[in-house]
């Protein structure tokens, strides 16, 4: 028998599903460890991830979309994948329902730096489904505990749809906060839609966050990265204090697995997050 | 440093059955067997198998530590609840036999990545640890094969590192010398061996000599050179064009390669029974890097031999601080068309 087996899954309770976006494809799993032992081993920060697993189909690295500030349970939102690859794990995961119990393995890879960002003005920038880690970092800045320690916080947030947009109950706490400057944009409303209307890179144009004293996490679809990049250069934030999570495909999550090597680094123990900075020093592989 | 021991000892080569037999009755014997493709290192289960006339082995042993099959759960599947058990590994003690010294190199490497950082991988650790290497010096006598350049990565023919015993052939003899602590016990629990003259001394001494002057093809390469020079020419399209523009992607060279080191997790079920492992996998296959999202950043074949390469000499050194290269000629005796990593290093640093 080996002990503390970094390979060894332990066992989750799905407490809760919620169905997120109109397309039915994308649902937060709530989970609660069936183990005490395990939960008090499970510490985590805000950006980093697990694997999920389902016996018989694999296993899945996801990001945590809770925060540790939020005691008692895990969240992840999954999208079902399987337009392009098989979607195994996400598939039997979507299938499954409260009570249902699955295998976990982490926290694994690296995090937002919380304690840096301490004291600094904080700009969340995300689009579409790569909002998850996001949100984890906003709830745990928001925490009463910690809400003292980070300067202004700004959201922007778009989605292609209104009905794409992911957690859509907090937004909405989050807009009638008075401490949290919450921008939600939609490429396309509907009828129904009353909020703002516009591309993400348009929009940060247009709040126009100051760079003083300020770092910028952004995450989301490629193409919104490429386009919001030079809005946050032109505003003068320098390549060090503007942050993402990396995506890469990954199987073990410890950085023996070889999958998400990118040049001296794994995606999965260096990573996920990284500076931009640090990614100019990254061959262009990812 | 670890302290060079003094035990020397030696066999008749026509009584490696009886030495072979004796460490079967002590563990579990791996050793070099003839087979129709060439020699292979093999679980003995017949002492007579056990050959030492053999240049160097089609796979590497790096499956001793790092089988192709690791089985980490089985399971039933059940409702409402699949319960998962981890699947025990068996622990005997392993004696690997008439290992080259740039396969027991390959090993010390591997133990870098395996062991690096805060995390170990707890099945590489306990293989490592239960197993006894003996070395096995190449001959000095007749010249080295084309492919081989393991000169280059600074591993001489008769280099010890890595061994727990190295071996030395004399004609119809086998000099054994115990380079470890746990060497050295074993060589004198092995009572049948027999014992040395300052002759053998001398010889089996002379020997590792001669073996640093023994050269393979070889180039004079810096590690800090190395990496430098890659990450330099990471993006010259046309020189990697033209390095991949015949190969295959078939992965061959990962596959007998001692250092290559990527693996797959997955699933496999038959009727309700499951099994997870870890499989091998290669950086030379097309979904290896397939995101879930359909991105894959390697979709050319020539991303995925400048991977390979880049890995070994470049990100290795930066990450471990060594090559991960043991120059053993594998992948290149086994290239179908004839893909030469020593000329791709060569080519790369005349740029």
């Amino acid at each position: 028998m080996i002990a503390n087996n970094p390979y060894m899954p332990v066992l989750v309770e799905i407490a809760d599903v919620i169905n997120e976006v109109d397309t039915n494809d994308i649902k937060t799993f709530r989970l609660i460890f069936l183990n005490r032992e395990d939960e008090a081993k499970f510490v985590y920060r805000p950006g980093q991830f697990a694997e999920l697993s389902i016996y018989g189909k694999g296993e899945s690295p996801i990001g945590i979309a809770s925060s540790p500030t939020q005691q008692g349970y895990l969240e992840f939102t999954v999208q079902r994948a399987g337009s392009l690859v098989p979607g195994l794990v996400t598939g039997a995961l979507h299938d499954l329902g409260a009570g249902a119990r699955i295998g976990i393995r982490g926290p694994l890879g690296n995090s937002w730096p919380v304690e840096q960002l301490e004291n600094k003005n904080i700009v969340v920038v995300g689009g579409g489904f790569a909002f998850t880690t996001l949100r984890s970092l906003i709830n745990y800045m928001l925490d009463e505990k910690n809400r003292s320690r980070f300067g202004q916080i700004t959201v922007i947030y778009g989605a292609r749809s209104p009905g794409l947009l992911l957690y859509k109950e907090e937004l909405t706490a989050w807009e009638k906060r008075g401490d949290i400057n919450t921008v939600i944009t939609v490429d396309k409303g509907n009828e129904s839609w009353q909020g703002r209307e516009g591309f993400v890179p348009s929009v940060c144009k247009e709040v126009a966050p100051s760079p003083d004293n300020a770092v910028a996490v952004i995450c989301g679809p490629p193409i919104m990265i490429k386009f919001t990049l030079p809005v946050f250069f032109d505003l003068g934030f320098s390549r060090q204090n503007i942050l993402t999570s990396l995506e890469m495909r990954m199987k073990c999550g410890i950085g023996k697995c070889g999958r998400c090597n990118v040049g001296s680094k794994y995606v999965c123990t260096d990573g996920p997050v990284f500076s931009l900075a640090e990614l100019d020093d990254l061959p262009h592989d990812f | 440093m670890i302290e060079e021991r003094l035990v020397l000892k030696k066999t008749a080569i026509e009584k490696i059955n009886e030495l072979a037999a004796a460490l079967m009755e002590m563990g579990t014997l791996i050793a070099p067997v003839q087979e129709a493709v060439g020699a292979n290192f093999k679980t003995i289960e017949n002492p007579q198998e056990v050959s030492l006339d053999f240049y160097n082995t089609v796979l590497s042993p790096k499956f001793v530590f790092f089988p192709q099959t690791e089985n980490f759960l089985s399971y039933q599947i059940a409702k409402p609840f699949t319960n998962a058990e981890p699947v025990e590994l068996a622990i005997t003690p392993v004696f690997l036999f008439g290992v080259r010294p740039c396969d027991t190199r390959s090993f010390a490497i591997l133990d870098r990545h395996f062991e690096a950082s805060s995390i170990v991988d707890p099945y590489w650790r306990k293989r490592r640890e239960n197993a006894t290497i003996f070395g096995y010096a190449f001959a000095l006598d007749t010249p080295p094969d084309n492919a081989d350049f393991y000169s280059m990565l600074g591993i001489h023919a008769a280099d010890t590192e890595g061994s727990d015993i190295f071996m030395v052939r004399n004609d119809g003899e086998l000099l054994l010398k115990s380079i470890t602590s746990k060497g050295e016990q074993l060589l004198s629990e092995l009572t049948l061996l027999q014992e040395t003259s300052s002759d053998d001394e001398n010889y089996y001494t002379e020997y590792l000599a001669r073996g640093r002057e023994y050269k393979t093809r070889t180039l004079c390469l810096e590690q800090e050179t190395a990496a430098g020079k890659f990450e330099e020419i990471f993006y010259n399209n046309d020189f990697w064009g033209k390095t991949a523009s015949a190969c295959l992607s078939c992965g061959i060279c990962t596959f007998v390669c001692p250092t290559c080191y990527c693996f797959d997790i997955c699933d496999e079920t038959m009727f309700k029974k499951g099994t997870r492992r870890r499989v091998w996998d290669s950086c030379m296959f097309t979904d290896f890097t397939l995101e879930a999202s359909g991105h894959n950043p390697r979709t050319n074949v020539f991303q995925r031999l400048r991977q390979k390469v880049c890995h070994k000499y470049s990100y290795s050194p930066r990450k471990y601080d060594v090559i991960s290269c043991v120059g053993c000629g594998r992948c290149v005796r086994s290239c179908p068309v004839n893909i030469d990593i020593y000329s791709i290093v060569s080519s790369a640093l005349k740029i």
